[in-house]
């Protein structure tokens, strides 16, 4: 499908969103009013906004942990005041307060988010495969890092969604780092997508920090899946700008990763990269780009006063989550 | 005597049990940099080939560590958060916990299995479990639930030169506690509890972070009721003797720990306090222990996770 | 290297031994003479037999798997058969002569298929720090080519150069599992590109070219230069196990399938070879038949004069729950 004018601005719109709210919520943890973890997404905003405009607001989601799969669900029409409010545990939380970082919001397709890396790939395994069942042409978008990549998880999933051929698109957001951890010293190959061919599935790479890029792979991707095609794996070649999680030392295993390093990472940022090729384009104009930072200004001054003006969650919520009626 | 913290003095033991043993490696993902800090510094001393880091792959970094173990070293594999031991459940629980038994004694499987457990971070169910109740539920594995930094070291190094695997449990909530450890060298045996505090009324059995917790409701009902705190350091072996022994002086017994309470650390004790010391007891046992639900992050977290206040309640029901 | 014909003459011995012990097991299952599982290999030994006897050293390590339980591999290995037949009759066969499965680095099988990945990886960094050119065989089958731990483990065997080569001996059935609707790919060994590591896909009904294939990648194991990747392709004649039903799924598998390979036996392949190549006379290939029979036959004897393994006291359970 041929991105009109619209849908180009929408997406800017959408990773100038994703960005202040990652910002917001770095300044929430060092308030003190995120109460648990945070784990920057900055750097991968074109690939969760690209990827996610694939998306029919039914199909299934796992954004994975870079930002806490937010970039994801805005992309996906979502706004941010769940997340955050859940980051700062009120009960207008996504999860009511009590997940701290986990994220769950159904009505988009997005059922969980776990605390065990690699976990995503069984559970995404399942979802493609009621897609299936169900019929309804739904496909799922399965996202996991170079970290998760090691897991073996990965490979019972992957093989399992090609014999089934289910309709799961395998995203990885190769941002090089995996917690404190290169991918050089994770994976013997330059590029993770190789794996692909060990189970008869497509796998491409693409600049994850070109969004259009993104878009039209994930697209073909999603077109595939939707009609019966099986699943496939598109490697999105990323950037982490921040350390793994905010407050953690920025390091690739023991050494501090420079400030020259970072800089030329943020050469590519997918947000800075987007705007000057729509500016050239004439999509965009100087004016457009300020008035839609400022929208989003005040969308995350709404977004901080909802989570502030929000009360904890009652204790006696407890005892009802543990077993469904 | 010397100063030290919680979490150097795990990383000296290691260190200590790297220099004397070449056949002592670390394993693990981001043990280089360290995520809790244990196991930081290490590699700068001792290079990459004995502090390893991993890919992201909990299930190959227990395996190889008890592989390796069968073979002939002793490596101590960190799995960072005590919740992830789950994704090496056949590593962990089948392998290393059965195969010295499995095959009449002839392989033995010297591994550390170390990883932080507890709460206290408000950071959630997969990130806050004390999963003790599944080790000490598993014959063939040892437990050691260390509370202060004297404890941690010594257990440590006793743990590495097990000829079994050992589970190590170090508490996410201790890691900056000062304590003294001394400069000498010295090993602490698995299986014998430590009077944290002595008294006369009551005795409360406490494990790791709960210790603390139990030394100061203890201090501040001091005038009212003489608190005996017993940490037993290791629930497998258990030193169910001196918990007996205390129970006799008290006849009153509480016992605290940060796993759920259902099927856990808690009622495997009182059930052999029961079982061997119930004419001494003036009142039933009592459990202090997280409720029966997955640890909430934020706010709730203290509702799920016992608090002093629960301590002092328990202690006043059995001196009711 | 060139093998010599007395080791050819082994690689059939060991074969036909390993033939008639598995036959031993079936008949003594069946009869109700003895308890608990067996899982047959016939028409397999060339895997095992091929890969073991002459490619490694008595230190190197090996994860067996659980066709014929191991007896292929145990009698490669120059271990008496002796324990593993009194085992599977509940008897305790004494002190035995020769090395022990340990000290010829098996540790075990283990009772979760895929749980040899992970070990094999840490007997694989055992090898690389103990600098003694040691080497590791790991086996596994089709069945378990589907786990997770073989990818965390061939991972990072190639991120390390570990000296592992990874043997799968694909029979082309996981339980009643066909392997065509288990796997995604024709070949398993097609993973191993993901990792940069060799791979080769051999008969594995031709035990020289499985000896061939695997001496290979022992060579370049033990010259640092990582693990390989060894598909063997070859076929399970009985049920998964005996006395269960011997299906594809659901249905009876194909007789036409079972006799195709049948007529692919590897022991008759390599005897028809051996005597063409006038290494053996047909009169020398009875009397090796011969002696393997005679030797199951005293092996049967021996478990019946042994003592049922019931301890009188059951402390002995106790003794083994930790090392000293």
């Amino acid at each position: 499908m041929k991105l009109e004018k619209d849908d180009l601005i929408l997406l800017y719109r959408n990773m100038v969103r994703t960005r202040k709210l990652d910002e917001l919520t770095i300044k929430g943890l060092q308030e003190g009013k995120v109460l648990s973890f945070y784990h920057s997404g900055q750097g991968s905003e074109g690939l969760a906004v690209g990827s996610a405009a694939c998306l029919r607001k039914d199909d299934y989601l796992w954004g994975h942990h870079r930002g806490h799969g937010i970039g994801y669900l805005i992309g996906k029409g979502l706004d941010g005041k769940a997340f955050l409010a859940e980051h700062y545990g009120k009960v207008t939380g996504s999860c009511l307060g009590i997940s701290g970082f986990h994220f769950a919001e159904p009505e988009y397709g997005a059922l969980g988010a776990a605390g065990t890396i690699g976990s995503q790939f069984p559970i995404s395994l399942g979802w493609g495969l009621a897609a299936k069942k169900t019929g309804k042409q739904q496909v799922v978008l399965a996202c996991f890092g170079d970290g998760g990549s090691n897991r073996g998880t990965l490979h019972e999933a992957f093989n399992l969604a090609a014999v089934w051929k289910l309709p799961i698109v395998w995203l990885c957001d190769n941002n090089g780092m995996a917690q404190y951890t290169p991918i050089k010293d994770t994976y013997p190959k330059d590029d993770i997508a190789d794996l692909a061919g060990g189970y008869n599935m497509p796998g491409v790479v693409v600049d994850g920090m070109d969004i259009m890029a993104v878009y039209e792979a994930v697209e073909a991707a999603v077109d595939r899946a939707r009609a019966g095609g099986g699943p496939s794996l598109i490697e999105a070649k990323t950037a982490r700008y921040r350390s793994h999680s905010e407050g953690s030392p920025d390091v690739s295993h023991t050494v501090t990763r420079s400030e020259a390093e970072i800089a030329e990472l943020k050469k590519r940022d997918p947000i800075e990269t987007f705007k000057i090729k729509l500016l050239k384009q004439g999509v965009l104009t100087e004016e457009m780009v300020d008035q839609i930072n400022k929208e989003a200004d005040e969308e995350i001054i709404e977004t901080e006063k909802f989570s502030l003006d929000s009360p904890p969650p009652e204790p006696s919520i407890l005892n009802k989550l543990i077993y469904a009626e | 005597m010397k100063q030290t913290v919680y979490l150097m003095a795990i990383n000296e033991a290691l260190e200590e049990e790297i220099k004397r043993d070449e056949k002592v490696f670390i394993i693990g993902e981001n043990v280089q940099q360290g995520t809790f800090g244990v196991t930081s510094g290490l590699v700068q001393k001792f290079g990459t080939e004995r502090v390893m880091d991993t890919p992201l792959a909990e299930t190959a970094v227990a395996g190889a560590a008890i592989g390796a173990a069968m073979a002939g070293f002793r490596p101590v594999a960190d799995m960072m958060f005590a919740d992830f031991i789950y994704i090496a459940g056949d590593e962990i629980m089948l392998k290393a916990a059965k195969w010295h038994f499995m095959h009449g004694g002839k392989v033995n499987v010297p591994v550390v299995i170390m990883a932080a457990m507890g709460g206290g971070m408000k950071i959630g169910a997969e990130h806050s479990m004390c999963p003790e109740a599944l080790i000490m539920h598993t014959p063939g594995l040892k437990l050691a639930v260390p509370s202060t930094p004297y404890d941690a070291k010594g257990l440590l190094k006793t743990a590495i030169r097990d000829n079994n695997p050992v589970i190590f449990f170090y508490n996410k909530g201790l890691l900056g506690l000062p304590g003294e450890i001394p400069e000498e060298e010295y090993l602490i045996p698995f299986g014998q509890a430590d009077i944290k505090r002595e008294g006369s009324d009551v005795t409360v059995v406490a494990i790791s972070r709960m210790v603390h917790m139990a030394l100061e409701v203890a201090e501040k009902l001091k005038d009212k009721v003489s608190v005996e705190v017993v940490d037993p350091r290791t629930l497998e072996p258990l030193d169910i003797d001196t918990i007996v022994e205390s129970v006799k002086k008290t006849g009153r017994v509480v016992i605290v720990d940060e796993d759920n309470r259902r099927c856990g650390v808690t009622a495997e004790i009182s059930a052999q306090i029961f079982e061997t010391a119930f004419d001494y007891l003036d009142a039933p046992v009592q459990r202090v222990a997280a409720a029966d639900m997955p640890i909430a992050a934020g706010f709730l977290e203290d509702y799920v996770l016992p608090q002093p206040k629960d301590i002092e309640d328990a202690i006043e029901r059995v001196m009711a | 290297m060139k093998l010599e014909k007395d080791q050819l003459v082994k690689f059939y011995s060991l074969m036909v031994r390993t033939r008639k012990l598995d036959n031993l097991m079936i008949e003594a299952l069946n009869s109700g003479r003895m308890a608990g599982f067996y899982h047959a290999g016939p028409g397999e030994e060339a895997v095992g037999i091929g890969a073991c006897t002459f490619n490694m050293r008595d230190d190197d390590y090996l994860y067996p798997h659980h066709r014929s339980h191991a007896i292929g591999f145990t009698l490669a290995r120059g271990i008496s058969p002796k324990g593993w037949v009194c085992r599977h009759f509940d008897k305790n066969p004494g002190e035995v002569e020769g090395p022990t499965a340990e000290e010829r680095g098996i540790f075990g099988i283990s009772g979760t298929i895929g749980g040899g990945f992970p070990l094999s990886l840490g007997w694989g960094i055992t090898a690389k720090k103990n600098g003694k050119n040691q080497a590791v065989l790991s086996f596994f089958g089709d069945g378990a080519s589907g786990r997770g731990t073989l990818h965390e483990s061939m991972n990072m065997a190639a991120i390390w150069k570990l000296p592992i080569v990874w043997i799968c001996e694909n029979n082309q059935f996981g339980q009643f599992m066909p392997i065509k609707d288990a796997f995604a790919r024709e070949d398993i060994a097609d993973i191993a590109a993901g990792y940069n590591m060799p791979s080769a896909v051999v008969d594995g009904q031709d035990v020289l070219a499985v000896h061939e294939a695997v001496e290979v990648a022992v060579q370049k194991a033990r010259a640092g230069d990582g693990p390989s990747l060894i598909e063997c392709k070859t076929y399970r004649m009985r049920g998964h196990a005996e006395g269960v039903p011997d299906v594809d799924h659901v249905d009876p598998r194909s007789e036409k399938d079972k006799e195709a390979w049948r007529k692919r036996d590897p022991i008759v392949l390599f005897k028809e070879n051996l005597i063409k190549q006038r290494i053996l006379t047909a009169e020398e290939v009875s009397k090796i038949d011969k002696e393997a029979d005679d030797e199951v036959a005293e092996l049967d004897k021996y478990q019946q004069e042994c003592p049922v393994m019931v301890p009188s006291d059951a402390s002995i359970l106790d003794v083994f729950l930790y090392a000293e």
